[in-house]
């Protein structure tokens, strides 16, 4: 709302300063967006929140300047002078849909001379932003911008039929505005119908058919209301936003609709000439019914923790138009004026007096008491994932959680459910929420490599959006979210488990111990990955059933063509995604901690012969499972194959034992002893044969 | 090899070790007898032939000359001193020992320091052969990043808990009633268009879904299942559809505070406020409010923060309107409480000096290894 000085000071005195103006203004709750000279005015732009629609006319800010600076406040009373017949003579009106129009006037004024609009006039509507029409026109939108109610001027002379009906639109239906721009009317928008078309789009904007011309000499003067749904539908609907639009919207004093016919009127008859037809033609009603409020003394001190004379407060009502019911002598029950339809309660009026008297008064120095905090098991989960991420090098990255099709549909790790579909995209052709983070990482690496970045290792920590099925309980959430972790690198397998294993121990979940909850690594497949190359992280705890808690694997290469990223020289693409939702748990198990041996180790290399077919994991749990408390550490060294030396379709794992006992030093026969079971156990278990 | 880690590697001797035992009654099978104190005479005639030797040595041929003399492990005159020990009554033993080690230890030192002359008045000839450029690169170790958003997000995070909230967490995808109905926004309030909000396809029963426009629904979730007294801070993505520019993304990061505890007013509110700036800004930083609207709070303000000498917008405040105590089962007689919310791409751009919000979501590796 753009505010002309000259204009305002008609209705107030203002401050010498306008920047202690526009300073009071903001700190009462008129925003300031800018202060600019026109001419010999001031033109001053405020932001007006949606519940201050008497705000949007200079009166509503006038009253104010008037309450801050404590001076009167002076508000126009117009006295159109009626002459000859009555309005109702001329015109009928009807309001077919009163959902859409709760009140209706119509005004007529023959004999009016349209022509240019005085200096004056010109000047205060070139201040606030309007172009100068015609002095009819100018008139209607200086009462607007006076007093926030919207009037419209018809030609009488082309309203067909005689007839004013306020309906909806048909289908089909078309409407040429003011602006000479024709729309098609979708079914249910509001218009202002003549005896045989739409002549204006209800409080949006007047058509063209009946605009005020050089040769109009007879004006029928609309002021009404409109419902602020169906108008923001229509101005919606059809980009048509206009400062009417804006205001009906907003609600615009209903006692306005009256005043401002009035204030039109008179203006039309002293500057346009013309005489104004006896009353107005009404339809529906006006319909205010103001509530009374019960205001509390202490009230005001216990929401604002600052004493405010009660003289002082019953001012500021006052002064912003807030009428004390008569009867009560402690001045504790109120009503609020038309013009303030957000203020229904107690709680209303405390935020009234405390923006009039400023917050500024308002401490900033009470204390609160202390009270200890705890993080969660899920921060902590989520904390963790990250450091060791971070640790690895990596960037954490942020990427949309709402994908285009072809993106989403690379990858679902966790369910084979349809992704759930938003209106609008949130991006163009973004429509899909994701289920998986993987392929939006996938592209952020590809827009860094295209780019040339180094080493674009990337992670994040998100959502996945999954649907559960209509069938589930009504209890939970119609929609899954699982927090992830994801990954994407450059490097082979490996890499990426690795890496997922040293989050994966970070959480708690680094044992092997069948007895405790912990993860195993299984061959597995998803799309996004080359076959045969990619891995499902199961989380196994005893007595509940397994869960893949993770899948990780090499990126396939048809994936990486299509996100340019094949480079062979660049080497493979490696990916993993974690649940940790599922892994919350595990940064709260209780682990015993002890104190290592002090005696020396005894490392001992063996070389075990097996099947090609033979997986590192099943000799693994084979040493594991027999070399007793004294395996300190089993770590694999090589896997090679020798047609020649090992035999067609051998392998050959090469495993150093760390043996070490917590009691005294080993001696030389107990080693001996472990090692002999070590390699017995993975004969039984995988044909493993010991080489010479 | 360096000669003197070889001297040090034997200089812990107290007592000639066994290898030296039998050697020496390999080569003298009749041990000879000495007394203590010409043992003793013979190592201060050693130490002095030796400081007098090591003394004149001027440059690496003699000194290595002087040691095989004197520290030589075959023939050196210390090796033969040590012979001696044995010849020692037992009695007197110990003692020979402690005057050997004595005498063996100042002869190194004294070898040692002039070994250091020696290579520091060399340096440019032989010292340089092994000498590091020390201006050739290190080995770089590449560091991880913590995103920007998540930096900021973090640190309101952990000024808040020193402050007694804790945080919390809820869906992004809503129901009506916890994005709008609880929060006083009535049906017929422009916040619920359709074009102002990403609704879902998939509706549950009659009521729609969708990606919440901000985190005060997590705020309405744990007072449905808490009773006061209550401090939270709810945190997350939010969406809302605005065209991206330089200041909005229609995915963005919202930290919202809560606390509800009886006899709360608005003077706690700025209060906590402060203590946030302050902590956050670093100094003594003073907050202001300015009236405005938001359905869920009653009164409600902005809140601005004095930075660099201008007030800078923070977010928005107010006291928990009685409204939303009460659809959340809480009496508004009983309790009170305020809430608050910050725009977390906002306050990060203007930390970091980030012009384009859009930067954060670009993931380019070279904008976030800055942070």
């Amino acid at each position: 709302m753009i505010i002309s000085t000259n204009w305002l000071s008609e209705y107030v005195s203002l401050p010498e300063s306008t920047d202690a103006l526009v300073e009071r203004l903001l700190l009462s709750g008129l925003n300031h967006e800018s202060t600019q000279s026109v001419g010999n005015d001031t033109a001053i732009d405020l932001e007006v929140t949606s519940n201050r629609p008497d705000c949007l006319g200079h009166i509503g800010v006038a009253r104010e300047v008037a309450v801050l600076f404590g001076c009167p406040l002076h508000i126009p009373e117009p006295h159109p002078q009626e002459v000859g017949a009555e309005s109702a003579a001329n015109i009928a009106v009807e309001i077919l849909s009163p959902e859409i129009c709760p009140h209706y006037t119509a005004r007529v004024i023959r004999g009016v001379r349209v022509g240019p609009s005085p200096q004056w006039l010109v000047d205060r509507l070139t201040t606030v932003g309007i172009a100068s029409v015609n002095n009819v026109v100018d008139i209607t939108n200086y009462v607007m911008f006076e007093c926030g109610q919207p009037l419209h001027a018809f030609d009488l002379a082309k309203i067909r039929g005689g007839r004013i009906s306020v309906r909806r639109a048909v289908a089909g239906e078309s409407f040429t505005a003011i602006n000479h721009k024709t729309y098609a009317l979708t079914a249910g928008m509001g218009v202002i119908a003549d005896a045989e078309r739409p002549v204006a789009l209800a409080g949006v904007m007047g058509g063209a058919g009946t605009e005020i011309a050089a040769a109009t000499t007879d004006i029928l003067l609309e002021s009404a209301q409109f419902a602020p749904l169906t108008v923001r539908a229509a101005a919606r609907g059809l980009v048509l936003a206009s400062a009417s639009s804006y205001r009906f919207e907003r609600v615009p004093d209903p006692a306005a609709v009256a005043w401002a016919s009035r204030r039109a009127a008179a203006m039309i008859a002293e500057i346009a000439g013309g005489q104004i037809a006896r009353g107005t033609v009404e339809a529906g009603r006006l319909a205010v019914s103001p509530a009374t409020i019960q205001l509390r003394p202490d009230r005001v001190a216990e929401v604002l923790g600052i004493d405010i004379p009660i003289e002082r407060q019953q001012a500021i009502l006052i002064g912003l138009g807030f009428v004390a019911e008569p009867g009560g002598t402690d001045r504790s029950r109120w009503q609020a004026p038309t013009w303030r339809r957000d203020c229904g309660r107690e709680i209303d009026l405390v935020e009234e007096i405390a923006r009039i008297e400023g917050y500024d008064r308002v401490p900033e120095n009470e204390p609160i008491a202390a009270r200890p905090v705890t993080e969660s098991a899920r921060e902590r989960t989520l904390h963790r994932a990250t450091e060791v991420l971070v640790a690895a090098g990596f960037c954490e990255a942020m990427t949309r959680s709402v994908v285009g099709a072809s993106l989403e549909a690379l990858a679902s790790p966790w369910g084979d459910v349809s992704p759930l579909v938003c209106a609008p995209p949130l991006v163009r052709g973004a429509d899909r929420l994701r289920r998986t983070l993987l392929p939006s990482l996938l592209e952020a690496r590809a827009a860094n490599v295209a780019i040339g970045a180094q080493q674009p290792d990337l992670f994040e920590t998100a959502r996945g959006y999954l649907p559960r099925p209509a069938a589930a309980p009504d209890a939970a959430s119609p929609v899954e979210e699982p927090l992830l972790v994801s990954f994407v690198m450059g490097g082979g397998f490996a890499a990426a488990k690795g890496l997922a294993e040293a989050v994966l121990e970070r959480l708690g979940l680094g044992g092997s111990a069948t007895n405790e909850p912990h993860v195993v690594f299984r061959q597995g497949h998803l799309d996004l990955f080359a076959t045969g190359r990619a891995a499902e992280i199961v989380l196994e705890r005893p007595g509940q059933p397994a869960e893949r808690i993770g899948v990780v694997g090499e990126v396939a290469a048809t994936v990486l063509t299509n996100f340019g990223l094949n480079v062979g020289a660049k080497g493979a693409v490696v990916a993993a995604e974690l649940r940790l939702d599922r892994l919350e748990f595990a940064v709260d198990l209780e682990r015993p901690r002890s104190r290592p041996s002090d005696f020396p180790a005894v490392e001992r290399d063996v070389n075990l012969i097996v099947d090609q077919t033979v997986p590192w994991g099943d000799v693994a749990a084979a040493i594991r499972g027999s070399a007793g408390g004294l395996l300190e550490e089993c770590r694999l060294v090589q896997v090679w194959t020798d047609a020649e030396r090992l035999g067609a379709g051998k392998k050959s794992f090469v495993v150093s034992l760390r043996l070490r006992s917590s009691e005294g030093t080993l001696a030389g026969e107990d080693a001996n002893r472990t090692v002999d079971a070590v390699v017995a156990s993975c004969g039984r278990q995988c044909g493993a044969v010991l080489r010479a | 090899m360096d000669c003197r880690s070889r001297l040090r590697s034997r200089s812990a001797v107290t007592e000639p070790t066994g290898r030296d035992k039998a050697a020496a009654a390999k080569a003298a099978p009749a041990v000879q007898a000495v007394t203590i104190d010409s043992f003793i005479a013979e190592l201060a005639a050693f130490r002095a032939a030796a400081s007098e030797t090591l003394g004149g040595v001027a440059g690496a041929a003699g000194l290595e000359q002087a040691r095989i003399e004197f520290l030589g492990a075959r023939s050196g005159r210390l090796k033969a001193i040590q012979k001696l020990l044995s010849g020692l009554a037992s009695a007197d033993r110990p003692a020979g020992g402690r005057h050997f080690n004595e005498a063996k230890g100042a002869v190194n030192a004294l070898f040692a320091a002039v070994q250091d002359t020696l290579a520091g008045a060399g340096a440019g000839s032989a010292a340089a052969a092994d000498a590091i450029d020390v201006t050739l690169p290190g080995e770089p170790l590449r560091l991880g990043h913590v995103h920007p958003i998540t930096q900021t997000i973090r640190r309101v995070q952990e000024i808040m808990a020193r402050l007694g909230f804790e945080s919390v967490d809820g869906p992004e995808v809503e129901d009506q009633w916890h994005n709008f109905e609880a929060l006083a926004i009535p049906a017929e309030h422009p916040a619920r268009d359709p074009l102002d909000n990403f609704y879902l396809a998939v509706a549950r029963g009659a009521d729609p879904l969708l990606l919440r426009s901000q985190t005060s629904t997590v705020q309405i979730r744990v007072m449905e299942n808490r009773r006061p007294p209550l401090r939270i801070v709810s945190l997350g993505r939010v969406y809302r559809p605005d065209t991206a520019d330089a200041t909005h993304y229609p995915m963005f990061h919202q930290v919202e505070g809560l606390l509800i505890e009886p006899g709360t007013t608005m003077a706690h509110l700025k209060s906590v406020l402060r203590q946030l700036a302050s902590s956050f800004l670093g100094g003594d930083v003073h907050v202001r409010f300015r009236p405005s609207f938001f359905p869920f709070t009653e009164p409600s303000v902005e809140f601005d923060m004095e930075w660099g000498g201008r007030w800078i917008e923070m977010g928005g405040a107010g006291m928990v309107d009685p409204a939303v105590l009460a659809a959340v089962g809480y009496d508004p007689e009983e309790v009170s409480g305020f809430a608050f919310g910050l725009g977390v791409e906002r306050i990060a751009a203007r930390r970091y000096g980030v012009a384009d919000i859009r930067d954060f979501y670009r993931n380019d590796v070279r904008f976030l290894r800055q942070f």
